[in-house]
């Protein structure tokens, strides 16, 4: 329990400090959290800026599709290369090679291709989220322990049912950390792909504020897509937690 | 090579703080150990014997009671006169044998050739020769447990206390290791107060044996192994012996594991 | 398989995806405009990298400075908050929330104070790069065994030694991990804030190139930092082993 107040304090002194600072300087720079509430209430009323509703469908439109991509191919890709030993020994040190490069450096290439719509943020969104679900899935048929599957296959169980009921189960909290990780990559993918260059979505709106200076407005935006995300973050970790539980 | 000192447990006890209040692990255990004894201290798990030993080590303060070693009270550790051994050999892993033997010595700034001497000098008896330069991963459980009493002993102490240092061992490897024990003292002459489980064990190594009490730990009974070395477990004293003890243990045991419910 | 037929089998796959695009290209399946053929990348190669050669000496400078303030500032954190469970479990939480938020929010207003230069784009790179690192640090120093502890207690070593003797070496493993991602990252954040807000350094060029249409010229700068960012990493990899052999 002292430790909840320890961290409420900490809180309370972080903010404070962050509103004494702001308020020396430059007030169209520096945005202490006191101006916050009035910004998003500005925010809100569509006054200066685009209205927010459409901008914000487009952009969970835009992580949804991303994310059932990127679980889809991640899920397929993982499957293949953990499943077959010599496809996975050939081409998996071939994609972890790509893990090693900024992930950034597609996105102008997409945009190339793809143009400033909605399509090349969800490209990168699904690229974005698409490796920690591989990673999971080929980590997570690693660590099935091969006397589970012994004993199915000694029970007479074929190929398909030890995947389902015996591989799956063994592999949940793995791939679950991996889904959770995948959403809040993608997530970031179609954010930056929305700085980057945009003509609509979150992303966009940002930096309209911030191309007008309007500081308050533009930091207002930026906590609310935060606390948007770190909920998204906590809902994922809710559910990793439970299907730890059951899954063991 | 210095000669044993005696161990004086007066009368000590120990609680320690549970979130559903407190347990008491050692409770009023007075012992004496005489210099140059080997006394085992015997009892079922939870019995608080490793407590006692890591009180003897000053690692652990007792509530009430004191320990006095060579006629000084103690209050904290005493590398001067006390050496451990655990059941985790707790090698550093980023050092090699030899510099894991030399480190009691590197803590009092002994200088690096000395260090090698002396590290080189206890790795040889213990069969260990060639491997000074490897690292414990690189070495058996047997072989990082011999390092593991190498740099106790290298701290040159009057005593050793060990913490079941064979609990981790398979029983071939336990069994060798228990008569390389019983050679390593002879030949150092040093006072060894040796925590175990195992009758077995107590039995092939010890001088006396101090049976503990189930939770909260008391001594129920110190017996004396008035047989000669080396060993054999198979004559009719240690048969008796081994009876006699396993009828105490054998109760404490049931009431330890009828305590865990 | 032996590792050699698993090379090979490597090679003769980028080789194949190669052949296809080059084929896929010249029979109009790809229009050149937005995927160029590998061999108009290959012509463009000789020119954009010697173009490319300063833009990638700009990127790398502001991505090591940046880098050495991330670790400079995160090392010791992560050692505080793992040497102490309280400030631990107080401060964590709030680290682990910070480091999930995406970074990039903050770039527009770090350009806005500091501009289009060098400044952001280092300071991008540590923001990037400080949270792994506190967060790795931090892990590792809780992880140190407490068994190797309580020997140099029971030898008589005093704090001093202990820190200097017993947790700094098992710390150095998490230490070393931490640098490695931190590299990365302080990468990613410098092209971040070389397309968002930049002048200068192959982030702009990039983004410059792919606003001019000029494919090849993209794709060429695509894969120089990429086997650039492979082959740093790869070094690292190899220096970590080479100074692991304890493990």
């Amino acid at each position: 329990m002292r430790i909840w107040l320890w961290r409420l304090g900490l809180l309370l002194i972080a903010l404070t400090l962050w509103e004494a600072v702001a308020r020396m300087l430059n007030p169209i720079l520096y945005v202490g959290p006191s101006r916050l509430p009035g910004a998003l209430a500005r925010v809100l009323a569509t006054r200066d800026l685009p209205p927010l509703p459409g901008h914000v469908w487009l952009t969970v439109g835009e992580i949804a599709a991303a994310y059932v991509l990127a679980v889809a191919g991640g899920l397929w890709v993982g499957f293949l290369l953990g499943l077959r030993r010599t496809v996975g020994r050939i081409y998996e040190p071939l994609l972890a090679t790509l893990y090693a490069v900024p992930s950034v450096v597609w996105y102008p290439s997409l945009m190339l291709f793809f143009g400033l719509g909605p399509a090349s943020k969800i490209a990168f969104g699904f690229l974005l989220g698409f490796f920690p679900v591989t990673l999971a899935v080929l980590a997570g048929i690693r660590q099935v322990p091969a006397t589970l599957v012994t004993v199915a296959v000694s029970m007479g169980a074929r190929p398909w049912t030890v995947f389902r009921k015996v591989m799956l189960p063994a592999m949940a909290s793995t791939m679950v950390g991996g889904l959770r990780t995948g959403l809040a990559l993608s997530v970031v993918g179609v954010l930056v792909g929305e700085l980057l260059g945009a003509r609509a979505g979150l992303g966009y709106v940002i930096n309209y504020a911030y191309g007008l200076m309007m500081t308050a407005e533009y930091a207002a935006l930026v906590v609310l897509v935060a606390a948007a995300v770190l909920l998204l973050d906590g809902a994922g970790a809710l559910i990793e937690a439970r299907v730890k539980q059951w899954a063991g | 090579m210095t000669t044993g000192a005696p161990i004086v447990v007066e009368s000590v006890s120990k609680r320690y703080e549970t979130p559903s209040g407190p347990v008491p692990a050692v409770e009023t255990v007075s012992l004496t150990v005489r210099p140059r004894e080997f006394v085992s201290l015997l009892g079922p798990s939870g019995c608080g014997k490793s407590t006692l030993l890591a009180m003897i080590g000053g690692l652990v303060p007792p509530d009430a009671g004191r320990i006095l070693i060579e006629g000084t009270p103690i209050s904290g550790p005493t590398p001067s006169k006390v050496a451990l051994v655990f059941q985790d050999p707790g090698l550093f892993p980023w050092r090699t044998a030899l510099d894991n033997v030399g480190f009691g010595l590197e803590l009092t700034g002994v200088g690096a050739a000395r260090r090698r001497e002396i590290a080189l000098s206890l790795l040889e008896p213990m069969g260990l020769k060639g491997f000074e330069s490897k690292y414990p991963r690189e070495l058996s459980g047997g072989m990082r447990q011999r390092v593991a009493i190498a740099r106790a002993l290298a701290l040159d102490t009057p005593i050793l206390l060990m913490d079941e240092p064979f609990g981790a061992l398979d029983e071939q490897t336990r069994l060798l290791m228990g008569e390389w024990l019983v050679e390593v003292r002879h030949r150092t002459q040093r006072t060894i107060v040796f925590v175990t489980h195992s009758l077995h064990e107590a039995i092939a190594l010890s001088d006396r044996i101090a049976v503990m009490t189930a939770r909260p730990g008391r001594i129920k009974d110190v017996v004396e192994v008035p047989l000669p070395y080396p060993r054999a477990l198979d004559g009719p004293d240690a048969v008796a012996l081994h009876a006699k003890l396993w009828a105490q243990i054998r109760e404490e045991s049931l009431r330890a594991m009828e305590g865990r419910r | 398989m032996g590792r050699l037929k698993v090379l090979a089998c490597q090679a003769l796959s980028v080789a194949a995806l190669l052949l296809a695009w080059e084929a896929a290209v010249r029979w109009r399946l790809l229009d050149p405009l937005f995927v160029p053929a590998p061999s108009s990348i290959l012509r463009v190669l000789g020119v954009t990298g010697a173009e490319a050669l300063p833009r990638l000496g700009e990127t790398l400078v502001k991505t090591l400075l940046g880098y050495a303030l991330a670790i400079l500032a995160g090392v010791p954190a992560g050692l505080v908050l793992g040497s102490r469970p309280t400030a631990h479990a107080v401060a964590m939480p709030y680290v682990v929330a910070l480091y999930g938020v995406p970074k990039i929010l903050v770039l527009p207003w770090i350009a806005l104070i500091f501009g289009i230069g060098l400044s952001t784009a280092v300071l991008s790179a540590a923001v990037f790069a400080v949270f792994p690192v506190v967060v790795l640090v931090a892990a590792g120093t809780r992880d140190v065994d407490a068994a190797l502890v309580t020997v140099a207690t029971s030898m008589g070593a005093s704090r001093a030694q202990i820190i200097r003797k017993v947790i700094l070496p098992a710390v150095l493993p998490s230490v070393l991990a931490a640098m490695r991602v931190a590299m990365v990252f302080a990468l990613l954040g410098t092209l971040i804030a070389e397309m968002l807000a930049g002048n200068r350094g192959m982030g702009f060029q990039m983004q410059r190139t792919a606003l001019a249409f000029r494919a090849p010229e993209l794709f060429a700068a695509t894969a120089i930092v990429s086997v650039v960012s492979i082959s740093v990493v790869l070094f690292l990899e190899h220096l970590n082993t080479r100074l692991g052999r304890w493990r």
